[in-house]
């Protein structure tokens, strides 16, 4: 039957043809028993015909019964499974229930894991985007370039078709509409935006030489210049200049950016031109600000390319042997570089999400064996009625079908919520959060899966039909042993979720224990972004930015009088806030180094207050004090880790160092060590410059405020303040120092919680299993326990045996899972603080607790066979 | 009798009996039915190829290619283990019907 109906989908052209071949032979045989009855040839045929009575019209009937029957069948198949999943209502509600949950949280996940990592890149072409680093044996292959290096990539390599260098700093103060703003900006060459294949929404891009001219992106627009169409070729003050609109970017458009890159930054409101288009002054090799980009030509093969750059790199070495020594040329696709970090935590997390959903499958089909063992009579009673093997193996699908299928609703119903709410608590740092919906792939997804697990779990009772006409003995026999292989499985599966979980947790707590190196309680931050004609025009030198200080100490001043207010002081580079900055320096007295070769290491400008606010330990030497400014001898403070870099076995206090061409700085006083990248990340060397005596321009002063108050009740204090001080000044990204601490640990939470709710679901649902079916051959065994006892053998003995039997089945799973977590953690090992993919302690303990659990849910059945009155055992069946 | 007067049920029955001793093609099928009710039913080729494909997907019959006594290649159907038990269910009822139908056009 089943077989006639797959033939009449898919050969329809084979039975047609047998069709017209039946009818012909039926004609022929008419047609000569005509003959046979004396009629001539021609009249027995034209007698012949006319008995058919058309043969398309007889060919129409016999198709609309094939259809009819099939359809019918189908129909009646469907009916019948209704009726008998409403006979059992509490069935058939666990069963779709179970399967939604695990179908939802399938689809849930996969549709992250669809936008982030495998739908392309909202470009056309995404496939031939690379970005293009500098790279050193020493500090790594993903460093940022050199104007001077990307001007001469541009020039001389030719399998691109176009190469495009962003510079993610420049930032602005719009101030003529309203309150001044600050504006995160790019500076883009004027290939960036047709090297992405960005069309402008309104306007154009950039011409090469153009200067003072604006691209904004569509939010800006919006936001600040209500979306005017008449904004192209208008005027907009930014930095006190004024600067043309030329363009406005789609609505859609953002950059796919890695977390780490562009200092956190992930947005980017308005771009100007970088220019770029005559070569660049020699200094311009020696510091490296552009991310670079590069669109291949077509049908140029990434290795090709790579060989082309290596080339490149290679002149370049010979040329300025000054600043690229050892420089090297990387491309990577932008694909890959954007969700390089979070690849191995998405597909883990769905690796959880599908072990989640075979350990319900696993169950639903623990549940149709149960049924199928009750039903086991009437389909007995079926079958010697006629019904053949196929048409009952029919049935049964036709069951686990509806099932699926209400199952994959009410779980997709169950996504399409959870989606949305699911990307609102996504940590902020992962790339392409907006690209993520439930879309046709997504669909496509959960239609696969409803498909594989309707057959996996439709398949276990079709096995066991086929012992439908074997005794019951056999029959039980053989459900026992699919049973118990169901239930290794699921314990085994459990047990891997769980150690994924007991480890990602484990990793987080160490995370979380790590103590950052100064205070996170009662501590306010907050950004102020001080206008160009604070910072002298840009210009570089020790003391040339009196202004900058002039402001910090004026609003400090204010600051400390807010009520509530204990201590203050100012950095421009918060720990954990994923910006930074370096700086290279000579030390008194030791050799010159070769050229190209420096010590270099991170730096903070920060005012004098800063360390004992935010509590970094001074541990030797002094702290800054207000005396450090623009008029008195320069001075530096260094940490533990650059004291044993750079000075191993040495007493740096007093000693001194200096910045380029500037006079000698003594160094004053060592501080502790901070985790500035990330808990997870181990501390670094770090200098601190004050403020007044910095040697470049750093004009976002970030507050860091003491107080035991509410902070939030501050905000509005620190603003009026700012305003007095200078109403053009914006303050902005105000953050407590908790939050900083809690946002920079947001992914492995993600994950180690996500994980954990997988596995408690997984723990869940084994369990019921593991239930369900001790109870089923507990069952099957009354009448054994009834003799048992009957013949002497105590509850307790009776109670050890079935306990003995759940405890086996336990033991197996949770050694089989042992050995699979194993695997397991090392795929995830790369997502570990501080903790082992085989962490013994972990393993035991939630070996220990799965075991409990199993037993738990084997004593229930245990107690009730062994307190069984013997007798009623014994009449039982 | 003229062949609309065959009940569905009837005929599908016919087709069952008229397969109960070996398997046959269609042609064979019509003349075997008219031959067991004495010429009552002539199963003309618009009514009888349906009901054998009907049948057929019920999973009561099934067919093979063969070579039919004028060795023209034929489609030949056979009775299943279910056509069979269907067969005699059928027949039973269709005795107790009958029975019960003639006692009660003789009753006065």
């Amino acid at each position: 039957m089943l077989h006639a109906f797959f033939r009449n989908l898919f050969h329809k052209k084979q039975t047609e043809k047998e069709l017209d071949d039946e009818l012909a032979a039926y004609l022929a045989e008419t047609t000569s028993e005509n003959v046979r009855r004396g009629m001539t040839p021609e009249r027995a045929a034209a007698q012949a015909r006319r008995d058919l009575g058309g043969m398309e019209q007889v060919k129409e009937k016999v198709r609309d019964v094939r259809a009819g029957v099939s359809l019918e069948i189908f129909l009646q198949d469907v009916r019948y499974a209704i009726r008998s999943l409403c006979k059992n209502l509490s069935f058939a509600a666990i069963a779709i229930l179970t399967l939604a949950l695990g179908i939802g949280a399938n689809t849930t996940i996969f549709s992250v894991v669809n936008g982030v990592l495998l739908k392309p890149l909202p470009y056309p072409n995404p496939g031939r985007l690379v970005t293009l680093w500098e790279s050193h044996p020493a500090y790594g292959p993903f460093l940022t370039v050199a104007p001077a290096n990307f001007y001469d990539w541009r020039a001389q390599s030719t399998s691109f078709e176009m190469m495009a260098a962003l510079d993610p700093y420049p930032d602005f103060i719009l101030t003529g509409t309203g309150e001044p703003r600050r504006l995160a900006g790019g500076a883009v060459t004027a290939d960036f935006f047709p090297l992405l294949g960005v069309h402008m929404a309104l306007g154009r891009g950039f011409q090469a030489t153009e200067d003072h001219a604006v691209v904004l992106s569509y939010a800006t627009w919006e936001k600040y210049f209500g979306a005017r169409t008449g904004i192209v070729g208008r005027q907009v003050r930014l930095n006190d200049a004024g600067y043309t609109v030329v363009g406005v970017l789609p609505r859609d458009f953002y950059l796919v950016c890695k977390a780490s890159d562009f200092q956190a930054r992930t947005r980017f409101d308005i771009w100007t031109n970088l220019g770029l288009t005559a070569p660049p002054e020699a200094w311009q090799r020696g510091y490296h600000p552009l991310y670079t980009f590069g669109r291949l030509k077509p049908a140029v093969k990434l290795a090709q390319a790579q060989a082309g750059l290596d080339r490149v790199a290679d002149n370049l070495r010979r040329q300025y042997p000054d600043d690229n020594k050892d420089k090297g040329i990387v491309a990577v696709p932008l694909e890959k570089h954007a969700v390089a970090n979070v690849r191995i935590a998405l597909f883990t997390l769905l690796a959880a999400v599908v072990m989640v959903l075979l350990i319900a499958c696993a169950n639903i089909a623990n549940l149709l064996l149960t049924r199928a063992a009750a039903r086991r009579k009437e389909m007995a009673l079926r079958a010697a009625l006629g019904a053949s093997r196929r048409r009952l193996a029919q049935q049964l699908l036709t069951e686990s079908a509806v099932l699926a299928l209400l199952g994959t609703a009410l779980g997709l119903a169950l996504a399409l919520w959870s989606v949305p709410a699911l990307v609102r608590r996504l940590p902020a740092d992962l790339p392409r959060i907006s690209e993520i919906s439930v879309d046709g792939r997504v669909l496509a997804f959960t239609i696969l899966i409803t498909l594989v697990t309707g057959f996996l779990f439709g398949l276990v009772p079709l096995i066991q039909s086929r012992g439908a006409s074997l005794n019951a003995r056999g029959v039980s026999c053989g459900q026992s042993r699919l049973r118990s292989a169901l239930i290794v499985g699921q314990v085994s599966l459990a047990l891997v979720l769980l150690a994924g979980a007991g480890l990602m947790t484990k990793s987080l707590r160490a995370l979380l224990q790590v103590s950052p190196g100064f205070r996170t309680a009662h501590i306010l931050t907050a950004r102020f972004s001080l206008p160009p004609r604070y910072a002298n025009g840009y210009k570089f030198g020790t003391a040339t930015h009196r202004e900058i200080s002039a402001f910090q100490r004026e609003l400090g001043r204010r600051a400390r009088n807010i009520p509530g207010v204990q201590s203050l002081g100012f950095t421009s580079y918060l720990p954990l806030a994923g910006t930074n900055n370096d700086w290279s320096f000579f030390i008194e007295g030791r050799p010159p180094k070769p050229p190209g070769v420096f010590d270099a290491t991170n730096y903070r400008p920060v005012t004098a207050g800063y360390f004992e606010t935010i509590g970094i330990p001074i541990e030797r030497g002094r702290s800054f004090e207000a005396r450090d400014d623009e008029d008195h001898p320069l001075v530096v403070i260094v940490n533990e880790a650059m004291a044993h870099k750079f000075w191993p076995g040495e007493d740096p206090v007093g000693k001194r160092l200096k910045f380029g061409d500037e006079t000698w700085r003594t160094i004053v006083g060592i501080v502790g060590d901070v985790h500035h990248h990330g808990l997870g990340i181990a501390p670094e060397p770090e200098m601190y410059v004050p403020w007044g005596q910095v040697p470049n321009v750093e004009v976002r002063p970030i507050i860091v405020v003491r107080s035991p108050l509410d902070p939030a009740g501050l905000t509005g204090a620190l603003r009026k303040a700012a305003a007095e001080v200078d109403p053009e000044v914006p303050m902005d990204q105000v953050a407590t120092m908790e939050q900083l601490v809690s946002g920079s640990v947001g992914e492995s939470r993600f994950r180690s919680t996500a994980i954990s709710l997988f596995a408690v679901l997984a723990l869940f649902v084994a369990s019921i299993g593991l239930y369900g079916t001790m109870s089923y051959l507990v069952s099957q065994r009354t009448r054994e326990f009834g003799i048992r006892m009957a013949v002497g053998a105590t509850r307790g003995a009776v109670l050890r045996q079935v306990l003995r039997q759940g405890a086996k089945l336990a033991a197996i799973g949770v050694v089989i899972g042992l050995a699979a977590a194993a695997l397991f953690g090392r795929l995830i090992a790369s997502l570990l603080y501080q903790v082992k993919p085989l962490d013994a302690p972990t393993l035991a303990g939630v070996s220990i607790l799965l075991a409990a659990v199993a037993l738990l849910a084997s004593y229930i059945p245990a107690r009730r066979a062994a307190n069984a009155d013997p007798m009623d055992s014994l009449r039982y069946e | 009798m003229p062949e609309s007067e065959i009940l569905q049920g009837t005929l599908d029955l016919l087709i069952l009996k008229s397969l109960a001793l070996d398997k046959m093609h269609g042609m064979g099928i019509s003349r075997r039915i008219f031959q067991i009710t004495n010429g009552a039913f002539e199963v003309k080729a618009g009514s009888l190829f349906p009901a054998l494909h009907r049948l057929e997907q019920a999973g009561w019959l099934s067919s093979v290619w063969g070579e039919s006594e004028t060795r023209r290649r034929s489609k030949f159907y056979q009775l299943t283990r279910t056509g069979r038990s269907r067969l005699q269910s059928e027949s039973q009822r269709w005795e107790r019907i009958s029975l019960a139908m003639a006692s009660a056009l003789r009753a006065t």
